[in-house]
């Protein structure tokens, strides 16, 4: 038998692989976005700090830019993006 | 309902799981703090075995809309605020992570938790040395304290 396909219709999914379910700032699933943004994905993306840790770049940049000294929010080990 | 703000959105998740999956001893009043999302209403009870058991203590905490980058304002209420050096007789608690040590991870559980075991690691029933000082002169609000962290043994 000979199938000749005329059109298509690709579905995809995505999420964020993350070593954790919840953004640990705001409690929100990371494949939904932070509390101040509408859609999930590139415009509200995760960051990694160099201690593991994961948070929406919303979230964690308005903890940072609250305090005086620039601590992950769960483990209070200084502060450093990894730029992976 | 009205859209919730970002703060609201985080107290309203916090409240289901505290009043599903309660710390031992620990009751939140969920219909106060259903209605006023910013100010809620803990129950807590003296763990048995510990200088408090059979005691049963009230715990305010109010919320402000920069939740949880701002910590709540926490204090014991009612008619019974635990003789504790920590806990100060107008209910105004000496607990770093309250203010200095607030991370936005930390959460009302584990609030209550620190407190419960803040309580339970006890050794002495006292109110703190400069009790009758700091409550004449201090504000209402003890987040406003310059609070000194300097007995990391209870």
């Amino acid at each position: 038998m000979k199938v000749t396909v005329k059109s298509w219709t690709g579905v995809a999914t995505w999420r964020w692989v993350a070593n954790d379910d919840n953004c640990g700032i705001c409690r929100m699933p990371f494949d939904s976005c932070c509390p101040d943004c509408k859609l999930p994905g590139d415009d509200c993306p995760l960051v990694w700090g160099a201690c593991s840790h994961c948070f929406h770049i919303h979230c964690i940049v308005k903890w940072l830019h609250s305090q005086p000294q620039q601590q992950c929010p769960m483990c209070r080990q200084d502060w450093k993006f990894n730029n992976k | 309902m009205a859209a919730m703000s970002p703060s609201e959105r985080r107290l309203q998740k916090e409240l289901m799981s505290l009043m599903k999956e309660p710390p031992p001893g620990v009751t939140v009043d969920g219909d106060q703090a259903s209605q006023n999302l910013t100010l809620w209403t803990v129950h807590m009870e003296g763990v048995p075995g510990t200088l408090y058991e059979g005691e049963k203590f009230v715990l305010q905490f109010k919320f402000t809309n920069k939740y949880p980058f701002d910590s709540p304002e926490v204090t014991f209420i009612g008619n019974n605020i635990p003789i504790h050096p920590h806990v100060y007789s107008n209910g105004h608690i000496c607990l770093s992570i309250l203010t200095d040590d607030w991370s936005p991870a930390l959460s009302v559980q584990s609030v209550c938790l620190s407190i419960v075991s803040m309580l339970s690691s006890c050794k002495e029933k006292k109110r703190p040395p400069d009790n009758s000082f700091y409550v004449k002169t201090c504000n209402k609000n003890p987040k406003k304290t310059k609070w000194w962290y300097h007995d990391d043994s209870v």
